[in-house]
């Protein structure tokens, strides 16, 4: 039936590992899990044609690449997104962590989360790739198409101002 | 070297992103310095608490169904049945035949596949819905892999492993390090408090902002508005072409990057008439007091002999450096954040000083600058103290966010409060195009710009760097304040925009300035306008001295093809309509003329509102002409851009064909910027060869 179970299982391997962080990275970019999973899909499916060879070394990269392409590519062709339908906000509150998992969460970690958000969006893209998706400034470059200084210079920059802003938010809390 | 907070690589190096030659030269700083000790462990927790934060997002998944759509593909051996050469050959178009031309080999010999790739799309949809409905087995498989909430993390974890050894760095990481060490200040600070932090919807609210039709796209993308190219029109059904010159050149510098770089350019990037215009060639000035002269004549059309290229050369009247009008600029300078890498800000420094050493004591300059908040930082000063320009220009950095409306009302004032009568008096605005601007007042700035333009006021945009580059953004902001525009990649490129070109950019002889073609259609059959796509104007647009159109400026000159097909030969592209049954029947074809077409021209004087028409005709005898060295380099540049652009209008015309059009065409070439062209035909065709055999990542 399978002629080449070697393959097989190489694209297996990739799907497992590299499904939920692609689709919460295309989620990040997109606004909408549909679109997300769509484009999470497309970039499998491309990886279907690729060889092993090719991908060799940077497979993490080149599919983090195909996918926020497929994702530029949607928001290229459709109107700006509508606002999340409600079945998506359902979706997204029954995936999102539990009420426990909340209260052990460090407040810290909250605020920071909630501070990145308000960063540049191309901040907030490589932050994510670095600390998210624990890719290194050279696999960024790749992916965002930046220069390799451009993506230290944005981390470095965002990092800064993360730091600031929750001192100063902690500092009027105590 | 000494600990410096500012300095990128300090977090480089807590992240261990850093080489081990570099790494250990701040080991040995660390080992003396408690300061950089204590920041590299603020910034290793900072991340650790990130990392953890970013871990608890709500886990995201593909749906069962698609799992099992991928999973059936993978399972296809088709990699290995199928000939590497038939996928290769069918290029980036058969992308989709292909993918169907596995699914087939279920049920098909592979022959019958490859030898009917084409008729197969159509059953695209039976065969994926053919799998969704796989057997019970395989879905079931996938819901229980991603059933228990332990595996996911699990999963999540399996897929950050612990940090890597740094890749062998191909490229030193520190350049551009030094600018950036240089910055004083940070993107935001402080501003937080005001703004609502709600997680992925800003994101989405800056889509929204966007413009819709360049629908924009995301961070750090370079933004292009899609292209689509002109088709060919039947003579019969579209007598008339019209649309709006355009003598910007920002297009060739992009796609110039892009090749430097070491990489084609996104087809979108390219805008034929740009790469066409950004040459200058040597046509005849007028001579009848007109502010430019019109030049027609055709040849045999390069990448299609049967058919004829003919050429619309258009020269600007020139005028003598002594006699150039007094200028009144304001320069407002984008000092965001963003702006800091060596290829903008520090760029746009050395420019605009290079710029200032040419003024005298008639002229003035103010700088406005824009980031979190806009300020003067140089008053209007006469253009004959140079130092006090060069010293405030020595002064500016990058920091803070962009407040791009607030920038361009200031630099307004400024330029009107010291309005030069007779003279030229701009705003010329040097940014990435990164503008925080929401979407109504992204109306609000268009309107305040094309009000301005209506004082006098023009606006001159030079676009810099690449990664924020939007480029829609700049090119509207500048058609809509009767201006140009730009895109600034090395400091030539500056010089020959602000020097070489400083009379004829910032000097306009004629605005407003128009085309329209009538074809005869006794002699043509079909035409298309080669690029000047996102130029082409109503027919009706022609007289409406209302509807904006492009400037020309002192000495410009500015080309257009179209590509003829002469009467009798068939036009491709969708059926004719049919004849009219009630309309009066169309006067015979003036057979009895041997003119081909007529060029119509409108334009306004600078300081008119009224457009004034001059007409030119082509006739029989200047067609089929042995093209000229001009004629035959223009051409090879805009079949170059055919090529970048992947259009299916060039047959069978190759890098190959362009250099042997443009490089026996080079001539005089003052500048060395045709001699760069070959050169950068020859990186595309290195790079369009490498594709076949690595990977092609988008």
């Amino acid at each position: 039936m399978n002629p080449n179970p070697e393959r097989q299982q190489w694209l297996d391997a990739l799907v497992q590992r590299h499904e939920q962080p692609l689709c919460r990275y295309a989620y990040s970019l997109l606004g909408s899990l549909s679109a997300a999973q769509d484009a999470v899909q497309e970039t499998f499916l491309r990886l279907c044609r690729e060889t092993p060879a090719k991908l060799a070394g940077h497979e993490a990269a080149w599919l983090f690449r195909v996918c926020r392409s497929r994702a530029l590519d949607v928001l290229r062709k459709e109107k700006p997104m509508q606002p999340l339908a409600p079945e998506h906000n359902e979706q997204m509150a029954a995936a999102g962590p539990t009420p426990a998992q909340q209260a052990a969460q460090g407040e810290s970690e909250q605020l920071a989360l909630r501070l990145l958000d308000t960063l540049p969006p191309n901040a907030r893209e490589v932050i994510r790739l670095k600390f998210q998706h624990d890719l290194s400034y050279r696999e960024i470059a790749r992916i965002t198409r930046l220069s390799e200084s451009n993506v230290g210079y944005l981390i470095h920059q965002g990092l800064k101002t993360l730091r600031q802003q929750m001192s100063v938010l902690q500092g009027v809390a105590s | 070297m000494n600990f410096n907070p500012d300095d990128p690589r300090w977090t480089a190096y807590a992240l261990g992103e850093l080489d081990p030659a570099e790494r250990a030269r701040l080991d040995q700083v660390c080992a003396t310095d408690p300061a950089a000790r204590k920041y590299v462990e603020e910034i290793r927790a900072l991340a650790g608490g990130l990392k953890t934060a970013l871990a608890t997002e709500p886990a995201l998944a593909l749906r069962p169904d698609q799992k099992a759509t991928i999973q059936a593909k993978a399972e296809s051996p088709s990699i290995l049945r199928f000939p590497l050469h038939w996928a290769l050959s069918l290029g980036a178009a058969a992308a989709l035949v292909l993918i169907i031309g596995y699914t087939l080999f279920e049920t098909r010999p592979p022959q019958l596949a490859q030898q009917q790739p084409q008729s197969e799309v159509k059953q695209d949809a039976t065969i994926e819905v053919a799998l969704v409905d796989e057997p019970a087995l395989e879905l079931e498989k996938f819901e229980k892999e991603l059933e228990p909430m332990d595996r996911v993390s699990e999963m999540v974890a399996a897929s950050s492993p612990a940090p890597q050894a740094i890749p062998p760095a191909a490229k030193p990481m520190h350049k551009g390090w030094a600018d950036a060490s240089a910055l004083a200040g940070s993107f935001g600070g402080g501003r937080v408090m005001k703004r609502q932090a709600v997680g992925y919807e800003r994101l989405r609210s800056d889509i929204a902002d966007a413009p819709a039709e360049s629908g924009i796209i995301s961070p750090s993308q370079d933004d292009y508005d899609v292209i689509h190219e002109n088709p060919f029109q039947r003579v019969a059904d579209h007598p008339l072409s019209t649309f709006s010159i355009d003598v910007d050149s920002a297009s060739y510098a992009v796609v110039r990057r892009y090749l430097t770089d070491g990489q084609l350019p996104p087809k979108d990037a390219v805008r034929i008439e740009e790469l066409v215009n950004y040459f200058t060639y040597a046509y005849a000035p007028p001579t009848d007091g007109r502010p430019f002269a019109v030049h027609l004549d055709a040849a045999p059309c390069p990448w299609n002999p049967a058919h004829q290229l003919a050429r619309v050369a258009i020269k600007a009247r020139e005028l003598d450096k002594s006699s150039r009008p007094a200028v009144n600029l304001v320069f407002l300078i984008d000092v965001s954040g963003s702006m800091s890498s060596d290829n903008k800000l520090p760029l746009v420094k050395r420019s605009l000083q290079t710029l200032a050493k040419q003024l005298d004591e008639r002229d003035r300059l103010a700088i406005v600058v824009y980031a979190g908040a806009a300020g003067t930082t140089l008053p209007t000063t006469r253009g004959d103290q140079t130092q006090a320009i060069l010293e405030a220009l020595e002064r500016l950095e990058a920091g803070g966010s962009t407040a791009g409306g607030a920038g361009i009302q200031l630099a307004y004032d400024t330029a009107r409060a010291q309005f030069v009568t007779g003279g030229v008096n701009r705003v010329i605005l040097c940014t990435d195009g990164d503008f925080n601007v929401g979407l109504n007042q992204r109306g609000d700035l268009e309107s305040l710009i094309e009000n301005e333009a209506k004082s006098g006021v023009y606006l001159t945009v030079l676009g810099f760097g690449m990664g924020n580059y939007k480029d829609s953004t700049l090119e509207l902001l500048s058609n809509k304040g009767n201006g140009n525009y730009g895109y600034v990649d090395d400091f030539s490129e500056a010089r020959r925009l602000l020097v070489d070109q400083m009379l004829g950019t910032l000097v306009t002889v004629a605005k407003d300035v128009k085309i329209q073609v009538e074809f005869n259609p006794a002699r043509i059959a079909g035409y298309r306008l080669v690029g000047y796509e996102n130029r082409m104007l109503r027919k009706e647009d022609f007289n409406n001295d209302k509807i904006d159109a492009g400037d020309v400026g002192a000495g410009h000159n500015v080309t257009a093809f179209y590509e003829l097909i002469p009467a009798g030969q068939p036009v491709p592209g969708p059926g004719q309509v049919d004849d009219l049954k009630y309309q009066a029947q169309p006067a015979t074809p003036s057979a009895s003329t041997d003119e081909i077409l007529t060029a119509k021209l409108r334009y306004k004087q600078p300081d008119g509102d009224t457009s004034v028409r001059m007409d030119v005709p082509l006739t029989a005898d200047q067609l089929d002409r042995e093209p000229g060295r001009d004629f035959r380099f223009a051409s090879a540049v805009a079949g170059f851009g055919m090529i970048l652009r992947d259009s299916p209008l060039r047959g069978a015309f190759g890098y190959p064909e362009v250099l042997a059009l443009a490089e026996p065409n080079i001539g005089d070439d003052p500048g060395g910027y045709r001699r760069e062209f070959v050169n950068l035909v020859r990186n595309a065709q290195a790079l369009a060869g490498a594709c076949n055999h690595v990977p092609v990542i988008e």
